[in-house]
């Protein structure tokens, strides 16, 4: 069986440490995890402005790249979640529009494969320190994301989870609105960070390197020295303390 | 007049304004934080909720699938019950009508309940500039028509008002000072309206919803200010939006369920009124003369159009306004329309032919799908907003810079080796920006970002450029899989192509 | 009609004066011209109709549907209409949600302790004036014995009475029930020649009589039976009162009565 990694455009470039700790993670489970290099970037920030020519553009090397693979990874599940948009993108192009309906059934979200594919829960990680979770819009609400991360989180030894105010809330990031809509979008991250503080968590935890990235950026502006951690270099560092 | 409730300059504009009022971010914090729980807790109690929206939905998407024949309906029975029905296709006939029935009853006030449709109509401007007194009698709306502002959210109107700035509206209303106590306030309200429902001429309401197959309107209130005003006056004028049908008092009952406790987490609003009709021959009460005012406005526009038509599902509970992350930043007026929120993000632009010019809105989420999770008729607004996006890009209205930049994004993209190429290209480039790890310019496309943050820099390797050694690294010392996790992997793989075989499937989707 | 004889410049008084209520020449031309100008509008509204009508199923890419489509999804899931309490059930759970939101429920054996109550109240009160429906039940509680120094009018007893007016100047109004619900605390109340909508919502204090075996549990057992009912048997209001007229506009804070009473009793007969 084939299970290939859909490192995401943002973790190839800036956060490689994510895609690292998954292949690692996986890699102690038995799962050789495969990277075919034609992909580039799933086209969600073209595809939220508007600019769908160019999202294809984008997209075109994702449905290319996973095209043999069984199961397809991702670290983030907005990016999981833009392959649900590849059908009506591509449904005047029928060859992709077969590989979009094929990629839709067969990719998942990190924490969604290890808990709903791989039946893991308790990876043996142990991680004692205060981490507070936050849900990342598009997974929670669109992928119905909610309870696999916490139940990857509760097994983690000697980790004191504690809830976030208005965890649901978005972080402002948006894509594209970060920048258009830059006082609105500062506005509601150093909301987010307003709450975080309030936790007095060591560590921010999340599933997504764009949300992670633009609450990191608030921290840092403000001083603050809050670690921010994807799940899978949380639970990564976890299984190597031990 | 506020200038944030002005129409004019961009939602970035009106938004700047709105995101320095402390005040007025706090009281939309605190009112959405109010109305958010109260939904929470109600529609918990209830139960079932998730199988209730979907009732919701189908019946909203089968009345408006069906609209021509339900609000035919609708219309012969309500003249059946003695209504006289009008149709306006638009706010300058909307208008028309009004001042028609209004001259004809030679009227020289008309006292309002609740109407949405009358201020996207403008209905107030067209009654005073013909010297008629256009009275609010609902609390928030009367105070805000003294302020001469429009609303800030579709249920509680005047959150953005404080009890000192209402006591001083209402004491040069009263032409005495009036303490900042809510129940004098709203005591002298009702002294004064109560005398005003009395007299006025002509009393109209808006439409929560009618029902067709007994031609009854329904209205929902907790003040009791739509009960006087279609009991009182002698003349009743009801705008109605042309998607407000419900087939049966049967499917009112879903509804009844659904409004309250999304818009402010109540069981039931105190008043529910059913009105079929002007008052019976022999009643003592109820409107001798009674009118219904069909408003098309941009409505049948969404019709036949797959990704707006479910527009016309809301019901106006103003449930999205409440979890909206933007919203909650800058309030109602940022919006410039009559509706605000993410349903005003969408319906203002959707409804109005003039699409350049309201489009902006539609820019002002983070597409989070908070208010697509609220909705308890299920309306993916987070989608709509991104049509709008793309049609207005497509009708050449998209940002010119901005074009570009997606043009330089999509020709990055569209070859791994380019991709690879610019990260290492970048990583170089970055360097005289970098400062302790992070980067801290404000320029350009960088400034709005780094207002607020540090940005981050590429990382010295990209993921890419790592992988041999990292794949060689793992695949040298490989471990078994459990044989546990194995089969259920294969079993994931067996149901996949039994699904393939019977129909579509797709991974989890919000659907 | 009465105020037509009243000059346009001039505002019409609180109270209309109860003489002008017969016709007069002016009154019948303007009649007239009236019916005409409504059968005009009608007529355009007519034309109007179809083409509103068509436009929709344009609109739809369909011909027009003439025919009652199927409907599948018609009212509440069918588990809902499982739900039901039993006597006492729906007496607590209406009780509750009738307080919760500040309105008063009490038990009365018969309508003579009602009406006994009620007198009581009205003493507290110092009430002067009170409407109630003129109604057999409303009628059996005695008030005009019990309180023969307040003045008591039945709705619609005379005609040429100004009858709006009589209802905002009441300190209470006195109003029978047609049913209620316990799921939502509702109870509902219907017009007719004998029953104004004023009288429960003009008034300070509205009171409502309910006979216990009028209590439902659900909603939808209110509503669903004006389905049934044919449209030319619907009263012109039919209205579901949940409690005390109440606002929270300003400041988010709660204000009740603002139009409506701010105090309310539920009083459960039987």
């Amino acid at each position: 069986m084939k299970v290939s990694l859909f490192i995401t455009c943002l973790s190839d470039a800036i956060y490689p440490k994510v895609g690292e700790a998954m292949v690692r993670l996986l890699a102690a489970h038995g799962i050789q995890l495969d990277f075919p290099p034609v992909q580039t970037c799933c086209g969600q920030p073209s595809y939220n402005s508007g600019y769908w020519d160019e999202t294809r553009t984008a997209a075109r090397t994702i449905l290319k790249a996973f095209q043999s693979s069984d199961f397809v990874v991702s670290p983030s599940g907005s990016c999981t979640y833009m392959i649900h948009h590849y059908p009506e993108l591509f449904k005047d192009e029928p060859e992709y529009l077969a590989l979009a309906h094929e990629l839709e059934s067969k990719t998942y979200e990190f924490t969604q494969f290890l808990v709903k594919v791989l039946g893991i829960t308790d990876i043996g990680a142990a991680f004692p320190y205060k981490v507070t979770y936050h849900p990342s819009c598009h997974g929670s609400r669109l992928l119905g994301i909610k309870d696999e991360p916490i139940a990857l989180l509760n097994h983690v030894q000697g980790l004191e989870l504690v809830p976030l105010p208005f965890a649901e809330d978005c972080c402002g990031f948006g894509g594209t609105f970060a920048v258009k809509m830059a006082d609105i979008s500062g506005a509601m991250v150093t909301e987010k960070v307003d709450h975080i503080k309030e936790t007095e968590a060591q560590v921010l935890v999340g599933l997504d390197m764009a949300c992670l990235m633009n609450i990191a950026g608030n921290l840092r502006h403000r001083g603050e020295q809050v670690r921010v951690m994807h799940l899978a270099e949380l639970l990564y560092e976890g299984v190597n303390i031990r | 007049m506020n200038p944030a409730s002005s129409t004019h300059g961009t939602v970035k504009e009106r938004a700047d304004i709105a995101l320095n009022d402390d005040f007025l971010r706090n009281a939309v914090r605190f009112t959405t934080d109010r109305l958010r729980s109260g939904k929470k807790v109600a529609s918990t109690e209830h139960g079932n909720w998730e199988e209730w929206r979907e009732r919701g939905r189908q019946i909203r998407l089968h009345t408006i699938a069906h609209l021509d024949y339900y609000l035919n309906l609708f219309v012969e029975n309500a003249r059946s019950n003695g209504v006289h029905v009008h149709f306006a296709d638009n706010a300058v006939e909307a208008t028309d009508i009004v001042m028609t029935i209004a001259r004809q009853k030679e009227a020289q006030s008309v006292i309002k309940s609740k109407s949405m449709v009358s201020e996207e109509v403008h209905i107030n401007q067209a009654l005073e500039l013909s010297g008629i007194e256009a009275i609010e009698s609902d609390l928030g709306e009367y105070i805000i028509q003294l302020a001469g502002e429009g609303p800030s959210h579709i249920v509680i109107p005047a959150i953005h008002k404080n009890r000192y700035q209402i006591a001083e509206l209402l004491s040069e209303d009263a032409g005495e000072t009036l303490e900042p106590d809510t129940t004098i306030l709203a005591g002298y309200v009702r002294r004064k309206l109560r005398q005003k429902f009395l007299e006025a001429d002509i009393g109209m309401t808006g439409c929560n919803f009618a029902i067709a197959e007994t031609g009854s309107m329904v209205l929902f209130e907790n003040e009791g200010n739509a009960r006087m005003v279609t009991t009182v006056p002698k003349t009743q004028i009801t705008l109605m939006g042309m998607e407000r049908i419900v087939p049966s008092w049967a499917d009112l009952e879903v509804m009844a369920t659904l409004l309250p406790r999304s818009a402010t987490g109540q069981r039931l609003t105190m008043y529910m009124s059913g009105i079929t009709g002007p008052k019976r021959t022999v009643d003592a009460d109820g409107p001798e003369e009674m009118h219904i005012i069909i408003v098309d406005n941009g409505r049948s526009q969404q019709l036949g159009d797959p990704e707006f038509q479910e527009l016309l599902n809301c019901i106006r509970c103003g449930a999205c306004l409440n979890v909206c992350p933007v919203y909650r930043q800058i309030g109602g007026h940022s919006y410039g329309g009559t509706y605000s929120g993410p349903i005003g993000a969408v319906l203002t632009p959707a409804l109005n032919k003039n699409v350049a010019e309201w489009d902006d809105i539609a820019g002002a989420s983070s597409l989070c799908g908070a208010c697509y999770e609220a909705c308890p008729v299920k309306i993916p607004l987070h989608d709509m907003l991104v049509s709008l996006r793309r049609r207005k890009v497509e009708r050449g209205h998209g940002d010119k810079l901005e074009a570009l930049g997606m043009k330089g994004f999509a020709t990055l993209m569209a070859n791994s080796k380019r991709f690879a190429l610019a990260m290492r290209l970048g990583k170089i480039a970055q360097k005289p920006f970098v400062h302790n790890s992070g980067i801290h310019l404000k320029l350009g496309p960088l400034k709005g970002w780094n207002t607020y943050r540090v940005a981050p820099t590429l990382a010295s390797h990209s993921f890419r450029d790592q992988w041999k050694e990292l794949s060689a690294e793992t695949a040298a010392q490989p471990k078994t899989i459990d044989p546990a996790v194995r089969q259920r992997m294969e079993q994931v793989l067996a149901d996949r192509q039994h699904s393939k075989s019977t129909s579509r499937t797709g991974g989890e989707s919000h659907e | 009609m009465s105020n037509t004889n009243q000059p346009f410049s001039a505002k019409p008084p609180v109270v209309p004066n109860p003489e002008s209520s017969h016709l007069t020449p002016d009154h019948e031309q303007h009649d007239s011209s009236q019916a005409d100008w409504l059968d005009e509008l009608e007529q355009k509204s007519k034309a109007k109709q179809q083409t509103f009508m068509n436009h929709i199923a344009d609109r739809l890419q369909r011909p027009r549907i003439q025919e009652a489509p199927q409907h599948p999804f018609r009212g509440a899931p069918e588990i809902w209409q499982d739900f039901n309490w039993n006597e006492a059930e729906k007496i607590e759970k209406f009780t509750k949600h009738f307080t919760e939101v500040g309105g008063n429920v009490l038990r009365m054996q018969t309508l003579e302790e009602a009406g006994a109550f009620i007198a009581e109240q009205s003493r507290l009160l110092n009430a002067q004036y009170i409407v109630r429906q003129q109604l057999p039940e409303t009628e059996a509680l005695t008030l005009e014995a019990r309180l023969p120094h307040v003045q008591i009018s039945a709705w619609n007893s005379h005609t040429e009475e100004a009858w709006k007016a009589r209802a905002a100047e009441a300190d209470i109004g006195i109003v029978l029930a047609d049913g209620a619900a316990a799921y939502t605390g509702t109870v509902m109340v219907t017009s007719s020649a004998s029953q104004g909508r004023s009288v429960s919502l003009l008034p300070t204090v509205c009171i409502v009589l309910l006979p216990i075996e009028r209590l439902q549990t659900r909603l939808g057992e209110l509503l669903i039976p004006w389905d049934s009912k044919g449209r030319e048997n619907l009263p012109a209001g039919i209205h579901f009162i949940s409690g005390p007229s109440r606002s929270s506009d300003i400041e988010n804070e709660l204000t009740i009565g603002v139009h409506g009473p701010g105090i309310v009793y539920t009083l459960l007969i039987g």
